[in-house]
């Protein structure tokens, strides 16, 4: 019986320190952190971020790494709790010696920012809070793409233009004169779905949408009928969904079970390939903002997207894939684009990075995103984003809003940082 | 129960009561002092830091739960949402009032304490499962709909918002390094457990325990239960809003996903594994919970690269983890680690005749 055990655990050390001196045998190389969610609230997108950045620095090192130098990965999976986003935060800049972190949620980005910030640590984030837009007070926080409040204006406005002001339905209300009618609904107590909120009470007020009571929607909910009920009363032309996937699409499912009769526009974690899978008809006519192509969409980096995703996890067949995986390109891509103009000058580390990717200017990816920019004053990487609307379960665009050339004055000013 | 040395004789209650009994105790508490707060912040580098700063506030949240649970009886399964006061309480009087941070921190405290009160109110009336029922919807009420939906607006900062830097302060030092931080938390957990430890040795402490063990009995004993309950609901309650407000300082950040009822249970989680009715015990589990977690990290993170499968099956199985491993010290070992760790002592203390 003991001889087994022992013969266990032998076997058990030679597979752990075999691995182990495979790890540390590679030297000159650059170390990143990634945090993922792949089992808490928000794994119903989370996980195939976390492929998608595996798959990602795999091209990266492919095609030369950093300037010759290869790219070793952490990714660990912190259940989108934040005591366990703290401690693997700390593991990374103390023990792993990263130069970057890849990050996930905005409870666990917008919690870590002043201590990055304290840290000079460049953090990309697959949160796309407004409040980590401005670099006066989070200087060390990026993302590559349009941000949510930017996007939930985006998308409220093509509504109104294409929608409102177009479709035969409402027009007995618009000729009265009526205002249309919003309700949000979204999981208040979460950092990333009430984000955008202000700015969407803002924009409702700048195009004249009435705004009823907010409905809260957990982003684990399996059953959202009392919140549909509620927002029934208001008789709502237009409802803001600010979760993730799953828990969207139940609301959408109730909403059409019970008769609600809103369009429906749906923030960016909540608006993918699975969308119209799990809400069926529910889902049809919904609009997203959207950040780039999705899987399998046009995009001049699309085909070696496909193939990394095969070669890299051939497990996960290419029709489970989600437009993720390409958001998680876009985060690794911006942030090794800098690394390489950082490493040429001999400057591999915070300050340095940061510097280089605000030397960014109308930088396109290949990813069908928005080109992006960014300065010493201004994250926000885009000024509008493209719109897409599910039609017979598929994704058409219906517009590319460009904010900035709309209201100029509010983009400079006003919107900045929320 | 604990076994003396020969020759050592106690001739007063005060002896016998005594924390520390014999030198070799003394001599350990030494090392262990000098081992919390030279060893490990001065040599043991940031990361260890971290790890202990998390461990401590798992500590400082889960000894209210051992009050509450270990040692008056009463289950509660909420008690992020008193965290989650003292966390919010300190918080806006620091950037609303500008309060000194200690004192924001203790009127966080105790505003945690008369919340938690509220909460225990219906421990005069109900037991058991029912109790658990409206613990539950404390954390609901609390977290869910008060700290969200109103207290996060007090300001205009919304429901995530971080402190600026130095606004977290000490007379005239600053609180903006992991080091700086993880001393206060050491200090406040050990005059916190030394409190307890007082308390649980008192006029009180025994009313509580008497509480646990038959309620009745102790009614008839002329304990007043409802009294008794409550004042343990204040004492955790108080435990807790510290924690919390302490929290608040190891990130300058402030958000209700930092308190959700995941975080309550965890913290029962914490007091089963590591022994109910012990402080020890609430110790030794806080240790576990966190090291564990750590350990996973050391385990599967320099081995991705190589099975990279583990990511993404193998870590499925660390939620799983945590209920077996409470199922499994519910059957193999119900005291916790505290039972575990003084049988440890004892068969030194009594090596080599230990019948």
């Amino acid at each position: 019986m003991r001889k087994k055990s022992l013969l266990w655990l032998t076997a058990f050390l030679m597979t752990f320190l075999g691995a182990a001196g495979m790890v540390w045998a590679a030297q000159g190389e650059i170390r990143l952190g990634s945090i993922n969610d792949m089992t808490g609230a928000t794994s119903d997108v989370g996980k195939d971020y976390a492929l998608g950045i595996a798959e990602a620095i795999a091209y990266v090192n492919d095609i030369g790494g950093i300037n010759g130098k290869k790219i070793k990965l952490f990714q660990y999976d912190y259940g989108y709790r934040i005591p366990e986003a703290v401690t693997t935060y700390k593991r990374f800049r103390d023990f792993d010696k990263v130069v970057a972190v890849l990050g996930w949620g905005t409870g666990d980005t917008e919690a870590l920012s002043p201590t990055i910030t304290k840290d000079k640590m460049p953090y990309v984030s697959a949160s796309y809070s407004a409040h980590l837009t401005d670099p006066k007070k989070t200087p060390y926080n990026l993302f590559f793409c349009t941000d949510y409040s930017s996007g939930a204006r985006s998308a409220i406005t093509a509504w109104y233009d294409n929608v409102w002001k177009k479709d035969a339905k409402y027009k007995a209300r618009r000729d009265k004169g009526e205002k249309p009618r919003l309700v949000c609904f979204y999981m208040a107590a979460s950092p990333y779905a009430s984000a955008p909120i202000k700015a969407i009470k803002d924009h409702a007020a700048l195009l004249g949408i009435e705004v009823g009571p907010d409905q809260d929607v957990s982003l684990t909910a399996l059953d959202t009928k009392s919140q549909v009920l509620g927002a029934k009363q208001f008789k709502p032309d237009l409802v803001w969904h600010g979760n993730t996937t799953m828990s969207v699409a139940t609301a959408m499912r109730d909403a059409y079970s019970l008769g609600l009769g809103a369009d429906h526009v749906v923030n960016v974690w909540g608006f993918d390939e699975n969308l119209p899978r799990l809400a069926g008809p529910a889902a049809e006519g919904a609009m997203g903002a959207t950040v780039c192509a999705f899987f399998g969409g046009k995009a001049p980096m699309m085909n070696k997207i496909q193939a990394y995703a095969k070669r890299i996890n051939p497990g996960v067949p290419a029709n489970k894939r989600l437009v993720r995986t390409i958001q998680a390109w876009g985060a690794v891509l911006l942030l090794t684009d800098a690394m390489k103009i950082a490493d040429k000058q001999g400057k591999l580390n915070g300050e340095g990075i940061m510097k280089a990717m605000e030397t960014f200017k109308n930088k396109d990816f290949g990813l069908g995103s928005q080109p992006a920019s960014f300065s010493a004053t201004d994250h926000r990487p885009t000024t509008g984003a493209p719109i897409f609307k599910i039609e017979k379960g598929k994704f058409v665009l219906v517009e590319a809003v460009d904010l900035k050339k709309r209201w100029p004055d509010k983009w400079e000013k006003e919107w900045m940082g929320w | 129960m604990q076994y003396l040395p020969c020759g050592i004789y106690h001739e007063y209650y005060q002896q016998d009561h005594a924390w520390w009994q014999t030198r070799f105790v003394i001599g350990k508490m030494i090392l262990l002092g000098i081992f919390i707060f030279y060893i490990l912040p001065f040599w043991g580098g940031l990361y260890w830091v971290g790890v202990a700063t998390l461990t401590i506030y798992t500590i400082m949240g889960a000894l209210g739960v051992q009050l509450l649970i270990g040692y008056c009886g009463q289950v509660t399964l909420g008690h992020a949402a008193f965290i989650a006061v003292g966390a919010y309480t300190a918080t806006l009087l620091t950037l609303q009032l500008h309060l000194p941070y200690l004192l924001s921190m203790f009127i966080g405290g105790l505003v945690a304490g008369l919340w938690s009160v509220l909460f225990g109110l219906p421990s005069a009336k109900v037991k058991g499962f029912y109790l658990i029922m409206t613990s539950l919807a404390a954390q609901f009420v609390t977290v869910d709909f008060i700290l969200t939906q109103y207290v996060s607006q007090i300001g205009g900062r919304g429901q995530a918002f971080s402190l600026p830097p130095g606004s977290i302060t000490i007379g005239p030092l600053v609180l903006d390094s992991d080091l700086k931080v993880y001393f206060l938390g050491a200090v406040l957990t050990i005059l916190l457990t030394m409190g307890l430890a007082n308390l649980l040795r008192s006029k009180v402490g025994r009313a509580w325990i008497a509480i646990r063990d038959n309620d009745i009995a102790a009614e008839t004993m002329g304990i007043n239960i409802i009294t008794y309950k409550l004042m343990a609901f204040f004492v955790a309650g108080f435990i807790g809003g510290i924690a919390g407000a302490f929290w608040v300082s190891t990130l300058a950040a402030l958000s209700p996903e930092h308190f959700q009822w995941f975080w309550s249970l965890w913290l029962v989680g914490v007091i089963l594994i590591g022994g109910v009715g012990s402080i020890y015990g609430t110790i030794f589990g806080s240790l576990f919970m966190v090291l564990i977690m750590e350990g996973l990290k050391f385990i599967i993170i320099p081995l991705t690269p190589v099975y990279p499968a583990l990511t993404m099956k193998f870590l499925f199985l660390k939620e799983a983890t945590f209920g077996l491993a409470i199922c499994l010290f519910l059957i193999y070992e119900p005291n916790g680690l505290a039972y575990r760790w003084w049988q440890i002592k004892n068969y030194f203390n009594l090596w080599p005749f230990s019948y």
